[in-house]
């Protein structure tokens, strides 16, 4: 029984490295933004980042 | 040995005496197979053989002051046969200062004989003496018997006594009579040996649930709760063990085949370069666009590595992965910093001058970056680099996929031999006393003896 659900686990969990290597999945953070204007390509002071106000590390030991 | 026979069938046969001690009414349900019989008015234990039924023992107990769990004469079918149980006693040791019991039942069929049921803690054995005998072998620690093919390790050996009877025996039951009991397991299988002065008995326990008890003979109500592992109990987890890290062989056979697979059919492609320079004292607006470049293939991942000559100073990139086509964006913010120095405990660095991250999922298309440089307004001007690649097999999943298929393995592991650890904690070779084993102990000698002076009288 235990044997057989591990082995069930097993096949999900390798299953999964498959679709995720198959499909380039990623453990990094990127958020997805939907219809950015063409304009940007003209203009690209108008898109801003969601991460432009970033708090950067400015010191050092 | 009173078993099968060929004697023909007929209905159970029931005959009722009186108890020369105090009159009260006895029922024999065995008949002539029982040797010995108790009154359970007067506590007298009387020769079952002879018609006058004389007194052999009297013993001092109250009136229902062990009652058994299956009341006698009550009928149940075990494996596929209907017993009735006929007798019923209770068996002690002392270990160090403390008492342990354990209980048996007779179970009688005309035809099949006699088999026994043992309790302790919630914990059943189906018992019947063995037919032929077991071969020992006292040469190795622990010492083993062999029997039917079948290697049992000895467990403990201790000297049992009986202390309440009822019912009927097929033997000279008496109470305060004692044996040295040895028993040999090999779950779910026990094999006790019962030595009383020259004579030995052999007999054979098997675990069944308690739940199967009432269910063969009816009883209402639920069983006693387990407590414990029982020195027979078959692990839940043990039998799986093996054929789980076989599994997990196989398991990492394939997971290295995918990795070959997967390093040696990725395109692992650069499409896209940039070198790039950025002056933080510069005015007006620092954000641009590259070249618009083509992800070809299936849906896959993007990394994007980040190099720059930094020097005890940063430069932060306002990054998106843009689809020309579509306007969809993937938006995300890397740093680059580098610093190094000197200080009381030798040189230090902290950071790198590159970096990289994988943009997940990114369909095939045409994408451009729009890149936004930040750095400390102090700094001179920084040189960096931008390079993406295509279809990067991330090794990283393959950690993780190792560790999600290792740890439910040792897990399981980890319990079984816990489970046996507990087990053989309370045999002779176990560590007593020792305080992790006192939750899930099922107390010390359980059931030594399955079968309390049964003797093969015939």
């Amino acid at each position: 029984m235990i044997r057989n659900l591990y082995i069930l686990y097993g096949v999900i969990v390798l299953g999964t490295l498959a679709m995720a290597e198959y499909r380039g999945w990623s453990l990094d953070s990127v958020d997805e933004v939907k219809n950015v204007p063409r304009s940007v390509r003209d203009n690209p002071g108008s898109y801003r980042s969601v991460y432009s106000s970033y708090h950067h590390y400015t010191g050092g030991k | 040995m009173s078993t099968s026979g060929p004697n023909p069938p007929g209905p159970p046969q029931v005959r009722s005496l009186n108890c020369p001690g105090c009159g009260a009414a006895i029922t024999l349900r065995s008949l002539s197979q029982a040797v010995t019989v108790v009154c359970d008015h007067c506590h007298s234990i009387l020769d079952a053989q002879d018609p006058r039924l004389t007194i052999l023992q009297k013993f001092k107990a109250a009136v229902d002051e062990d009652p058994p769990l299956i009341p006698l004469g009550t009928r149940g079918k075990i494996r596929g046969t209907d017993y009735e149980a006929v007798g019923f006693q209770r068996r002690t040791i002392h270990v160090e200062g403390v008492s342990y019991s354990w209980h048996e039942y007779v179970l009688f069929n005309p035809y099949k004989g006699f088999r026994y049921l043992t309790e302790y803690n919630g914990h059943w054995n189906d018992t019947s003496t063995l037919r032929s005998l077991p071969t020992v072998n006292n040469d190795v620690s622990p010492a083993t018997v062999s029997y039917l093919g079948a290697t049992y390790k000895h467990f403990q050996t201790a000297k049992a006594g009986t202390t309440f009877v009822l019912g009927e025996f097929p033997w000279q039951v008496r109470v305060g009579e004692s044996s040295d009991v040895s028993d040999y397991v090999s779950p779910p299988r026990v094999i006790s040996s019962e030595r009383t002065g020259k004579e030995v008995t052999w007999s054979m326990g098997e675990y069944i649930s308690g739940r199967d008890i009432w269910k063969a003979f009816g009883l209402q109500g639920e069983p006693p709760e387990r407590i414990g592992v029982y020195e027979n109990q078959p692990s839940p987890l043990s039998a799986d063990t093996t054929a789980i890290w076989i599994a997990f062989g196989g398991f990492m056979l394939v997971l290295f085949v995918m990795m070959i697979l997967f390093w040696s059919l990725a395109r692992n492609e650069q499409v896209f370069q940039g070198d790039y320079k950025f002056n933080p004292n510069a005015h007006g607006e620092t954000s641009f666009v590259t070249d618009v470049f083509e992800l070809g293939g299936h849906t896959s991942d993007l990394e994007l590595t980040t190099t720059s000559n930094v020097d005890n100073s940063w430069i932060y990139l306002n990054c998106a992965l843009i689809n020309q086509d579509t306007g969809q964006a993937y938006d995300f913010g890397r740093e680059v910093s580098y610093y190094y120095g000197h200080d009381e405990d030798g040189l230090w660095t902290e950071g790198k001058q590159d970096d990289s991250v994988v943009i997940p999922s990114v369909p095939p298309g045409h994408y451009y970056f729009r890149v936004e440089p930040e750095s400390d307004s102090r700094g001179g001007i920084i040189s960096y680099s931008i390079s993406a690649k295509r279809d990067v097999p991330q090794v990283s999943f393959f950690g993780i996929v190792l560790l999600a298929l290792l740890v439910p393995a040792g897990l399981i592991t980890w319990r079984s031999m816990n489970f046996e650890h507990l087990r053989w904690a309370e045999s002779d070779y176990g560590s007593t006393g020792s305080d992790d084993d006192d939750s899930e102990d099922a107390g010390r000698p359980m059931s030594l003896g399955n079968l309390s002076g049964k003797r093969d009288d015939s």
